[in-house]
């Protein structure tokens, strides 16, 4: 579904991606591992269209996206739930969640969707007329993820989802992800925490440099000697 | 009558004014972040019209309002268009520079055009006083104004809280880097923003031409006024922005009378500064929402 | 040579209306004089202007404020006292100088467009104050700078009035000539660096111990004073002044626009923006006749629109580097090549011991809101030590480092500091940290993009000597340290990431730092980067700088701490030798993961 091939790109005159490939089929989890630096982040914001490759395909369904927006790659149901949640503080749950069904395809069946949506997340339902900003860690991440699914994603990307939160509140975070993978959403997941992710992952990459050097299924990933000397310490 | 409800009632209406000017700037600053320096400019272009289309085409300014507006929603996002978003990411030293270039170009384009003579709507009606059940006499144009700008901005709330084009607006405001991942045209955003933020200065031109003449200086006579009750209401806060035009209004109305009329400026900048100093975000702005 | 250059430019210019004027004007009117003088006053203001919004950033639009106050000053001490406009002048300058401490101190703490109205707003309470208080300043009516006075003839190089309008343009020279002096030397100086530095990232200019506040009150006095002294001229010049024409909220903004045109905080530029367009709407408004009464301004406004869309640095820096480009040879610096490893230890160099407490925090607490950023936290950094902050991204190292080198106050809770003589101070600012010789790097890179890389470590060395030459010989030295010699005279914006990292601590280490804070710079690195990494920072420990280091490499962690503390959520979890944290079950929980555990076993 989506195809990165050779990708390069970076902010400014900063190359930080240097040759990223990896692909993501439908009704997988796949994983990104990799160092603080490496250039994890950076690969989610080019498949947003948020920075421009400066070399590389991206392709979506076979569509290259170059010359999208990140509007325009939203349309074609690709959406990300950022780093640091990045809610819309001043507005109450339910404006975040519409928002995330901004799109038309989205908008015309609003309703349904947020249905579904507060089914597969009861907690989001009691906290709906309160404002964003006014929530606790875990629960904002709650409200950014069922946000993303709000837009009844084709794929569903996720940024650091447990960045910043207690040990016990990233078990509930995780809980979530699960949850959503469960009901059959396409993930591909960026996470420090890659004990959890990798036993969950159908297939995972290691980027090092902006460079993909190792790519297998994320329990073979687990036990790979290089990964667990680089990233686990070990 | 008592002289002290007629100098509040005079300071009211006169809030009025202000707030139908300051509720376009105080929009297009919390949305795009950016503060027009030629705000008041547009203001002078407004005044200019209504009066050729009064004077030329018999227009009735109140009826010039709606069209004005419209045209001039297209005139701030073509604007938005061509000069603020190549800007968008540069230095906010730069933005700032590129509105007062506008509006200098602006003032004197006029200046050229149309000398420095006062150009004034003849509307006898607008400027008749009517009675206010005894305790005040004001003119009738001054309460039309006044109507208008609640009205205009009530509007504005309405639209910005219950459309889904309102939600995203309010959402490019809150986070610009969240809005996109929405879905959302962050551009096309900035561009409908300023549209309104000037569709809002071509309603109140408009709306005041009866009252004011219209000359080459007349924006920048408005707009430190705007930029007061702007900031005194806090950035971007539309309710802020009308309940800071009835204090700077009142205090302009009283301190014009009781202090000296040549001083009642330096009072309500002094409250300007003041408030930049104490509360940057003002009486109404929330912290961050700046 | 570019000093040669430079002189002669400017005696061009000065020669230049003596020889145009009677050739173009032989009736001598009086009217090319009257531009060139106009030209020479806007120039100079523009220049002085310049000090402030161009090098300190600080856009101010109320610069006729000093204007005003040098012409008042001029006239009123002429006026009342009789006394001549040179006198005058200086105590208009030193009034200016007050009043601009005066506005300095609640406007400099507003930004961007805020700076920029609160100027505006100080304009116009002047310019109403001085239209009030008419008994000294003759209000609206104005204020005539009187030629006679009973029987005496002010007039003459002492009243700084002519009948020979050739000295106005001497004097308005002079002021230009000396507004650009000013200019030049505050670019050249430790100041400059410093406005620049400000103006370009604040923070971490106060990180390499700026007094932010400081300097840019300095740039405003400075410039103040020097428009003040036009002020006094060109009041003299026009024979009577006004509120509405020496408190000009236009003329403020013209002033500024000269020099945005001719290139922010470039020294030359503010001339060269008013030689250009104070001419082309002169010669605008020739053409046109009298009927074209504003064209001047709407030609400023154009061309003021024109240059901020098509080259927002201005003349003198957009068409200074296609210049050097075209005709210098400078060929683009490949960064990555000229990366070297680090100097290598000298033989001999042994560790000393780990000594005495050097650093401590004491119970701090930070809250933002209702948010706990760090609870609690008791650190100590031993002299000679390196100590290792590890923990998951977000857990709060950063608000920690930011605690310890005074970026942020806490909530509660203390930071001390041992000073060499054995003193121990609690410094509550960044600058006071940076005194007591703490130095630290940030996690994002913050180099000075606008200068060169030299210029970046020259920024750190400033910290231990105000001579522009010792600093520039500090900054070669560490960049041999570093390896970043090849790198010297590239654009700081060019580097690689490893690149940018090590001018993070190369501007650190020409502090001369006793204690090193290092946030995370081997992030991102490839392995052989952080080899390097390594070996650097041991060179830095054994030459007696103590360091805690904020890092998520955990073989270098690992290699490198004497000492690690684990923070989780904002809590410091765990501490103490690396090889017991490795163990440690509530670490292995938090941060390093049960599979490490596993692993380990």
């Amino acid at each position: 579904m989506l195809r990165l091939e050779n990708l390069r790109a970076g902010y400014g005159p900063v190359t930080v991606l240097q040759d990223v490939s990896l692909e993501v089929n439908a009704g997988e989890v796949v994983t990104i591992v990799g160092g603080n630096g490496a250039g994890k982040t950076t690969t989610l914001r080019a498949i947003c269209g948020l920075i421009k490759p400066t070399g590389g395909r991206i392709t979506v369904d076979g569509k290259d996206t170059a010359r999208l927006s990140p509007p325009g790659i939203v349309d074609l149901g690709i959406t990300m739930v950022p780093e640091g949640r990045q809610l819309f503080p001043f507005m109450t749950v339910r404006e975040n969640l519409m928002l995330g069904a901004y799109k038309p395809a989205a908008r015309a069946r609003i309703e349904e969707r947020m249905e579904e949506v507060l089914t597969l997340f009861p907690r989001v339902r009691e906290r709906l007329t309160q404002l964003a900003g006014s929530l606790s860690g875990g629960e904002q991440q709650m409200v950014a993820i069922a946000r993303g699914m709000m837009a009844n994603p084709k794929l569903l990307m996720f940024d650091e989802p447990s960045l910043g939160l207690a040990p016990l509140i990233v078990k509930q975070v995780f809980g979530i992800v699960d949850r959503v993978v469960a009901s059959g959403t396409t993930v591909l997941i960026v996470e420090q925490n890659i004990v959890h992710t990798l036993q969950i992952a159908t297939r995972g990459y290691v980027l090092e440099n902006g460079k993909v050097v190792m790519s297998d299924t994320g329990p073979a990933l687990l036990k790979d000697p290089h990964v667990k000397r680089a990233y686990l310490g070990v | 009558m008592d002289i002290l409800l007629q100098l509040i009632a005079n300071g009211a209406l006169l809030g009025g004014v202000f707030a139908l000017i300051s509720i376009g700037l105080t929009l297009i600053f919390g949305i795009v972040r950016v503060v027009n320096f030629a705000h008041g400019e547009f203001l002078m272009v407004g005044l200019y019209a209504t009066w050729i289309m009064a004077s030329q085409l018999g227009l009735h300014p109140y009826v010039a309002a709606l069209p004005l507006a419209v045209v001039f929603f297209f005139l701030g996002a073509l604007m938005q268009r061509a000069i603020i978003q190549p800007l968008m990411n540069a230095d906010p030293h730069i933005q700032i520079f590129a509105t007062v270039g506008i509006g200098t170009a602006l003032a004197n384009g006029a200046l050229m055009l149309f000398s420095a003579d006062l150009r004034s709507v003849d509307l006898p009606w607008a400027r008749q006083a009517t009675d206010l059940w005894g305790i005040a006499s004001v003119s009738r144009g001054n309460l039309v104004a006044f109507f208008v700008s609640f009205a205009a901005t009530g509007a504005l709330i309405a639209f910005l809280n219950r459309t889904h084009l309102g939600r995203a607006i309010r959402a490019v405001a809150q986070n610009r880097y969240a809005a996109p991942l929405m879905g959302i045209d962050v551009n096309r955003i900035y561009a409908i923003t300023f549209g309104i933020g000037t569709g809002c200065v071509g309603l109140a031109a408009a709306v005041l031409a009866p009252l004011y003449p219209a000359f080459p200086t007349v924006g920048s006579f408005f707009v430190l006024t705007a930029f007061v009750v702007v900031v005194l209401g806090g950035m971007g806060s539309l309710e802020g922005a009308v309940i800071g035009a009835l204090i700077i209004g009142l205090v302009e109305s009283l301190a014009g009378y009781y202090i000296a009329p040549d001083l009642k400026e330096v009072v309500y900048f002094a409250i300007f500064l003041g408030i930049l100093i104490v509360r940057p975000a003002g009486l109404f702005g929330v912290r961050g929402n700046e | 040579m570019r000093v040669a250059l430079a002189l002669g430019g400017l005696a061009a210019l000065f020669a230049l209306p003596f020889w145009l004027i009677p050739a173009i004007d032989p009736e001598g009117s009086g009217f090319w004089q009257h531009i060139f003088v106009t030209i020479f006053v806007f120039a100079a203001m523009a220049c002085a202007w310049n000090i402030l919004g161009g090098f300190a950033g600080q856009l101010s639009l109320g610069q006729t404020i000093f204007y005003g106050i040098g012409g008042y000053a001029g006239a009123m001490l002429n006026q009342h006292f009789g006394l001549i406009p040179w006198f005058g002048g200086i105590v208009g300058a030193a009034v200016a100088v007050a009043v601009a401490v005066f506005i300095a101190w609640p406007c400099l703490r507003l930004r961007g467009p805020f700076f920029a109205l609160s100027t505006i707003a100080f304009l116009e309470v002047i310019r109403l104050l001085a239209i009030h208080f008419k008994d000294f300043t003759g209000g609206s009516a104005g204020l005539p700078v009187p030629m006679f006075v009973g029987t005496e003839m002010r007039i003459g190089w002492a009243w700084m009035l002519f009948r020979e309008k050739e000295n106005y343009l001497i004097i308005a020279f002079g002021l230009m000539a000396l507004a650009l002096a000013v200019s030049w030397l505050v670019r050249n100086s430790r100041l400059g660096f410093y406005l620049v530095a400000v103006r370009e990232r604040e923070d971490a200019a106060r990180a390499v111990g700026v007094n932010a506040t400081g300097v840019k009150l300095a740039a405003f006095a400075i410039s103040a004073a020097l428009t003040s002294l036009v002020g006094t001229f060109h009041g003299i010049y026009l024979n009577f002044i006004d509120p509405e024409t020496m408190f000009s909220l236009p003329t403020a903004i013209q002033v500024a626009m000269f020099a945005l045109i001719g290139g922010l905080g470039t020294v030359t530029g503010p001339i060269w923006g008013t030689l250009l367009v104070v001419p082309i709407a002169e010669a605008a408004r020739g053409w046109l006749g009298a009927a074209a009464n504003g064209l001047h301004g709407l030609v400023y406004g154009l061309v003021l629109v024109g240059v901020v869309l098509t080259m927002p640095k201005g003349l003198v820096g957009s068409i200074g580097p296609w210049l050097k480009r075209r005709f210098g040879g400078v060929a683009e610096v490949d960064s990555a090549a000229r990366i070297q490893p680090p100097a290598p230890a000298a033989p001999g160099e042994e560790r000393p011991p780990v000594g005495e407490p050097l650093l401590e925090a004491r119970n701090l607490v930070k809250k933002f809101g209702g948010l706990v950023a760090t609870s609690d936290v008791s650190i100590t950094l031993r002299e000679g030590e390196v100590l290792g902050v590890i923990g998951p991204n977000g857990a709060g190292k950063t608000t920690l480092f930011n605690l310890l080198s005074g970026f942020l106050p806490p909530s509660s809770g203390g930071v001390r500091v041992r000073l060499a003589d054995g003193a121990w101070v609690s410094p509550n600012s960044p600058h006071g940290f940076a005194a007591a010789g703490v130095a630290r790097t940030f996690q994002i890179v913050q180099p000075f993009t606008g200068l060169s890389v030299r210029e970046n470590i020259m920024l750190g060395a400033f910290h231990g000597t105000r001579s522009a030459v010792e600093a520039r010989r500090i900054a070669e030295e560490v960049a041999a340290t570093v390896g970043l010699t090849g790198l010297l005279d590239a654009e700081a914006r060019s580097l690689t990431v490893g690149g940018a990292k090590r001018l993070e601590v190369a501007r650190a280490l020409a502090m001369k730092p006793r204690v090193l804070l290092l946030d995370e710079v081997m992030a991102g690195l490839n392995p052989a980067d952080v080899q390097q990494a390594v070996e650097l920072i041991k060179r830095v420990r054994d030459s007696g700088v103590s360091v805690i280091a904020i890092e998520h490499v955990m073989a270098a962690v690992m290699a490198l701490s004497d000492h690690i503390v684990v923070i989780n959520s904002g809590r410091l979890i765990a501490e103490g030798p690396p090889s017991e944290i490795a163990r440690n079950p509530a670490v292995i929980e938090a941060y390093l993961g049960e599979e490490y555990a596993h692993a380990a076993a």
